[in-house]
């Protein structure tokens, strides 16, 4: 094949993405070597893709928050997981005795302890609403969206000392509980007793990456312009294992890492 | 990013059979997700659908994958596969208020200007060329210019053929056309 005319854009195209086999590679190489007209032809050609992907990257540059819709898509990818082939063939017989056996096992073994050994750090997975019904700032959605940096704070170890007393706990291992925010401060919780509780690590299932997963859904759907931001305050004021199934759509939560 | 994104590349030594793990599965698609949401959201948003849409198809569009990877289907070039379903789901979902590419007068117009900072010429010549450029976008063709949006996002022909159900030549016009028609809109 020979080019004694311009190469046409088609071709030009081609060669840029290198789409052209290597012979035809090759002939168009050396057309462009003698051919100014193609070769300003080929750079109003890139000039046109960088003009194009400047304005496609602004019109469309949309970015996810971050754990969010991740997390929706893990709670949902554990419910897919339980009954997916591996699941279904695992789930025979043989798997219901061994977990009937290993319950029991547990069964027995939590009330040996509870017999033996009254538990020290008691768990504390939803707060106590007369102790702590939440409390918010008087802040509106568009500044509760500009924030930029959402992660809690620190609640102050006397603060905590205080959280411990309230809940009977005083004497417990504070090691083994986090103090959080009921309402967390990205959806406008104040730093004020009646919004902290001591939230049990030993809560495996219910625990703070769970309520942080739910955090961020919320603000997403706060941001968004889906729910109203003191709706979501009540959300997760009122019971946040309950609206952690209702935005998750899951009765399990999951482990986020 | 590799066009050829693969089960086993996500996670060397992995190739997902009926047996697999669905906890593995379930880390193979999250990593995906990780790699592929934004590009597969820009790509979403150009078909003019809300944010909740969009979000809504992206989960459809992953746990799709889980399910695909699950019965033991083809596993070469994900990607390709993904922005598949996500064109189809996002055709189905779009309706009334598409986002056409046309230049809005609002007070976001400003925030989308090319340099940070350029003097008020430079803005004004910027704004023209902008708006030139994403009228002439809006004008082309729908398959023309889901073309372009796809090779911005990175793919290539052939898998740019797949998504849309095109020849591969019918891809390389496409795209020589539409470049053409922009290039010949900055010359003005």
């Amino acid at each position: 094949m020979t080019f004694d005319e311009h190469l046409p854009d088609q071709r030009l195209l081609l060669d840029m993405e290198g789409e052209l086999s290597p012979q035809d590679a090759k002939l168009v190489r050396d057309h462009l070597a003698g051919c100014w007209k193609c070769r300003a032809r080929r750079q109003d050609l890139e000039h046109a893709i960088s003009g194009f992907v400047r304005v496609y990257q602004q019109e469309f540059g949309a970015e996810l928050p971050p754990a969010g819709p991740r997390a929706l898509l893990k709670a949902q990818l554990a419910q897919l997981s339980s009954t997916s082939s591996y699941a279904s063939w695992f789930s025979v017989p043989r798997a219901l005795t061994a977990a009937a056996l290993c319950g029991l096992l547990l069964f027995g073994l939590l009330l040996v302890r509870s017999i033996t050994q009254p538990p020290k750090t008691p768990v504390v997975s939803i707060p106590d609403s007369r102790l702590t019904p939440g409390a918010t700032l008087l802040v509106s959605r568009p500044a509760v969206c500009a924030q930029e940096n959402i992660k809690n704070k620190a609640v102050p170890v006397a603060l905590q000392r205080k959280v411990f007393e309230e809940y009977g706990i005083a004497g417990a291992d504070p090691r083994a509980y986090e103090v959080d925010y009921l309402v967390t401060p990205a959806l406008g919780g104040a730093d004020d007793i009646h919004n902290l509780w001591p939230h049990s690590y030993s809560a495996t299932v219910w625990n703070a990456q769970a309520k942080d997963a739910l955090e961020d859904r919320l603000r997403q759907l706060v941001c968004d312009g889906n729910m109203d931001l003191a709706e979501a305050q009540r959300e997760i004021a009122s019971n946040w294992i309950a609206a952690y199934k209702k935005y998750f759509r899951t009765d399990n939560p999951l482990e986020l890492q | 990013m590799s066009s050829r994104l693969t089960v086993s590349t996500v996670l060397p030594g992995l190739r997902a059979t009926p047996a697999t793990d669905g906890n593995q599965l379930a880390e193979v698609v999250v990593t995906f997700f990780d790699q592929l949401r934004d590009p597969m959201l820009r790509y979403l948003s150009s078909f003019g659908l809300t944010p909740p849409d969009r979000e809504e198809i992206l989960q459809e569009v992953f746990l799709s994958l889980f399910q695909h990877l699950d019965r033991g289907k083809s596993q070469d070039n994900i990607r390709g596969w993904l922005f598949r379903v996500a064109h189809n789901l996002a055709l189905k979902r779009r309706y009334g208020t598409r986002r056409d590419l046309e230049v809005q007068a609002d007070s976001g117009a400003e925030d989308l200007a090319i340099d940070p900072a350029p003097n008020p010429e430079d803005q004004m010549v910027n704004d023209q060329m902008r708006q030139r450029l994403l009228a002439v976008v809006d004008a082309l063709p729908e398959q023309d210019r889901r073309c372009l949006f796809l090779r911005a996002e990175g793919l290539r022909y052939r898998e740019i053929a797949g998504i849309l159900d095109m020849s591969l030549g019918s891809v390389s016009i496409s795209l020589a056309r539409s470049l053409a028609r922009i290039a010949r809109s900055a010359e003005r």
